[in-house]
């Protein structure tokens, strides 16, 4: 099949200084693993364990009461070690001890020949019985895909398009026939599947190469499966599609190869800046680790680092995390940038050589270079003054000031008019907004709430 | 921090219980806001994704658009100066001309901003919201197209009406339909038209030579368009008084304060435009509107109409406020439309009505002003259709 490019014709350059390195570390041995329920989207848990209980990898922690054949497996055998509960009795985290040698749930191994007998029924009945199935998720609203939908495509990102990531070719290096065996899998479930790579990629192994059908332009978010859906769709038919990143891929197809629940992960570890204890504690790396590793093995001497902030899953899409937290099941980075620091004195007046920033406001847009990345607000929340900078970067080219006004006046309807279920939630109508008004989370909880029928 | 840091975050810090909630001075917690991130700008954590914030804010915001008003706002002070003086009959020296116009513009300044920071405080302290950065520029833009001799009660007032009725009664910065500077000048315009046209109010005088001529008065290039015969052309009457082309694009002759010189609005606007906070977009439709316009009637133009029918239409864009009104007035973001296409009508439609009031009305010398309202009023419908026209381009998601 003839390779799409897919253009994009806006391009807001973010030079985040810090990326991972481009080799795979080994993680240290792990003692403690958990699953995070309150990172899954639109699902309400429901405990299969408690406090105490010996669990194996692959004894199921929970389920969805919506929908309890929606399981979700233990990423470590051992012993239930916390629970811990968040808001409103929200499921947090469930930690497991690990043991010395852990034992494994074991289902029938599928391959190649066996998954051609399967019918898709019986494949997705398989994909939920070993934990698999939340790895697809589905568009537009990013929740884990339902059995019934009929998805008018499958999307694999090789390349996440946060600016740090695990680049595909390492994840990928030595898989190639467990991708491939991934892919068909995905092939039973939908067609057609669109595999999409980043510009710039380095080139495929033959296995690997026929499969990739699309090319996203190297910035961010290009080869968010929304952005990549919007761009190529031509009726609304297409509005609702399946998608799934090029990790989860090779989970799926190690699950059913091996008949095991799979837990490896690898996970791409930045710290942009050196940190202000002690020199470049936060060494940035990938970490060959597992499913639901605790934050602080990512890291050769976390104690350094803890006055910055950790956050998982990414600095545009992820979450602030403690750094005793875990990494969830989704999410495959892990950031950690400098906090907001002392105010400075003039500071609008200044000419700004080294303020980061995508407008040419500051002498920064001379030279772009790459920046410090900082959580810093950089000003105060004001009034919209309607200047558009949201609107110029949005990739699926909603005017957001206009869906934020109708959602802020509950014109619910004109804003899924605007576009509200197109948003990819990349957050860059947050970063530009001079007024600094959270754009996105407006428009993300309006989405959610809208899904779940709250509005 | 540094030892000017310090001290000042000490300052603010020992103070910032006083306004706390149920404290005495709860209430003017917007102006202790306002101060101390005047002086320390303030770095707050982000809490909600994405964790990394552009360096871009209204303040940054603002500021430029003020940097961009100084060349003009010094430019006025000075020809304000020099032809106080010059009308005196007194020496013209750089130092002394730039004095006067302190002397005489400051105050104007002054009266604009402090009468308007309190309105806006004001409200803001009863709303309970932070005072905007956008009164900065509502508040020299303002003096900046007035006659130097403005009464200063009139300018309080101006200015009152501006913030109250123009922004604040809509629900403040970022709601106001029209653009606050602008409806405070067609106050005093209307209100007091004795103060704000003729031939007396161009020309502060404070104090005369022996040698001064009797009467200063002095007619602005509009007025003299005004009166001038059908039969001759304009750009001859102009040089008969001394506006020549050059006069008119330097703009050392007397106007409103700001708005004379033609080349320090040029300046002002390739500052805003080279940091993307002006639209140029408006500014551009302004300028092909007014010469596409000016054409048009040069077009009809016959010995029977006014003058202004024949004129060359590049003497449209460095008479009068038009320059100063499309590069600053109309480039207001809140009151403009706030997409690309409408942004072109809108500048267009601005340049193009501004010179049908100039050349068909005689009872207005000035047209840009009105033009700006008067399209502030159609902008959100042309937002609005731009909008209807692209959302039916979208493949629809709902």
């Amino acid at each position: 099949m003839q390779m799409k490019n897919v253009s994009i014709k806006k391009k807001i350059g973010i030079h985040v200084a810090g990326g991972p390195s481009h080799a795979v570390e080994k993680g240290p041995a792990i003692t403690t693993v958990a699953a995070m329920p309150d990172r899954i989207p639109f699902i309400k848990p429901r405990l299969l364990v408690k406090k105490g209980d010996a669990v194996t990898i692959g004894t199921p922690l929970f389920e969805d009461k919506g929908n309890p054949k929606l399981r979700f497996l233990s990423p470590g055998g051992g012993t239930v070690a916390e629970i811990g509960y968040g808001h409103r009795r929200a499921i947090t985290r469930i930690v497991i001890k690990t043991g010395k040698t852990e034992a494994h749930e074991s289902f029938d191994p599928i391959d190649e020949k066996g998954l051609k007998n399967l019918d898709r029924d019986s494949l997705i009945e398989t994909l939920m019985d070993r934990g698999l199935w939340p790895l697809i998720r589905s568009l537009p609203y990013r929740g884990i895909a339902s059995p019934d939908e009929k998805p008018s495509s499958l999307w694999v990102s090789l390349d996440s398009a946060d600016p740090f990531h695990v680049p595909s070719h390492l994840y990928l290096k030595d898989k190639e026939a467990l991708f491939l065996f991934g892919i068909r899998i995905l092939e039973k479930l939908c067609h057609p599947v669109y595999v999409c790579e980043t510009e710039g990629a380095p080139v495929r192994s033959g296995e690997i190469a026929p499969l990739v059908t699309h090319r996203a332009p190297a910035i961010y978010p290009a080869e968010d499966p929304g952005v990549l859906l919007y761009h190529t769709k031509k009726s609304p038919d297409e509005n609702l599609a399946w998608f799934t990143k090029g990790q989860d891929v090779l989970l799926l197809a190690e699950g059913l190869k091996t008949g095991r629940y799979p837990t490896s992960r690898i996970i791409a570890v930045s710290a942009s800046g050196n940190g202000n204890g002690g020199g470049n504690t936060a060494a940035s790396r990938c970490v060959d680790t597992r499913l639901g590793a605790p934050l602080s093995s990512l890291l050769p001497n976390p104690e350094t680092a803890s006055n910055l902030r950790w956050i998982a899953g990414g600095i545009f899409q992820g979450y602030t995390t403690d750094p005793d937290g875990y990494m969830g099941f989704y999410e495959t980075a892990l950031t950690l940038i400098e906090e907001a620091a002392d105010p400075e004195l003039f500071g609008f007046l200044r000419p700004g050589l080294f303020k980061p920033t995508a407008s040419r406001a500051f002498l920064y847009a001379l030279h772009k270079k790459h920046f410090t990345a900082k959580a810093d607000l950089r000003g105060e929340e004001r009034a919209c003054i309607n200047c558009g900078k949201c609107e110029q970067v949005c990739p699926v080219d909603i005017m957001v000031q206009f869906t934020y006004k109708c959602i802020y006046a509950g014109e619910i309807e004109e804003a899924l008019m605007h576009g509200l279920l197109d948003c990819v939630e990349c957050g860059l109508c947050s970063y530009v907004c001079p007024a600094k008004i959270e754009l996105a989370e407006t428009l993300k909880t309006t989405r959610q709430d809208y899904y779940q029928d709250r509005i | 921090m540094g030892r000017i840091e310090k001290p000042l975050r000490k300052l603010f810090d020992r103070s910032r219980p006083y306004f706390e909630k149920g404290r005495r001075m709860e209430r003017l917690k917007p102006f202790f806001e306002a101060t101390e991130t005047f002086f320390l700008y303030p770095a707050i954590p982000v809490e909600k994704k994405p964790f990394i914030r552009d360096s871009l804010d209204l303040k940054r915001y603002m500021s430029i658009v003020l940097a961009a008003l100084m060349p003009p706002f010094f430019f006025g002070i000075f020809n304000t100066g020099f032809h106080a003086r010059n009308a005196s009959g007194l020496s013209t020296d750089f130092l002394s001309v730039f004095g006067e116009g302190l002397i005489i513009v400051m105050p104007i300044v002054v009266v604009s901003y402090g009468v308007g920071l309190f309105w806006e405080g004001l409200f803001a302290a009863i709303r309970r919201h932070p005072i905007s950065e956008g009164f900065l520029v509502t508040g020299l833009l303002f003096p900046l197209t007035l006659p130097p001799t403005i009464p200063l009660w009139q300018v309080a007032a101006g200015i009152t009406f501006g913030v109250v009725i123009g922004k604040e009664v809509f629900g403040g910065t970022g709601r106001n339909l029209f653009n606050p500077a602008l409806t405070a000048r067609a106050f005093i315009f209307f209100a007091y038209p004795v103060q704000m046209s003729g031939e007396r109010v161009w020309i502060a005088v404070r104090e005369t030579a022996g040698n001064a001529v009797d009467a200063v008065t002095g007619a602005t290039p509009l007025a003299v368009a005004a009166l001038a015969d059908p039969k001759a052309r304009i750009e001859a009457v102009f040089a008969d008084n001394g506006y020549t082309f050059q006069t008119l694009f330097f703009g050392n002759h007397i106007g409103s304060i700001g708005e004379t010189s033609s080349l320090c609005i040029l300046i002002g606007a390739l500052v805003l435009i080279a940091t993307g906070i002006g639209s140029y977009r408006i500014m551009a439709g302004g300028v092909i509107g007014a010469l596409a316009t000016g054409m048009l009637f040069n077009f009809f133009a016959t010995p029977d109409l006014p003058a202004w029918f024949s004129v060359n239409p590049v003497y449209h864009l460095v008479t009068g406020g038009f320059a100063f009104g499309i590069v600053y007035m109309a480039t207001d973001p809140v009151t403009a439309p706030g997409t690309d296409k409408s942004k072109w009508l809108y500048g267009f439609l601005i340049g193009a009505v501004a010179v049908l009031i100039r050349v068909v009305n005689p009872a207005f010398p000035e047209g840009v002003m009105l033009a700006i309202l008067f399209m502030n009023i159609f902008s959100p419908l042309m937002e609005y259709a731009e909008m209807r026209l692209r959302i039916r381009r979208r493949i629809p998601n709902v």
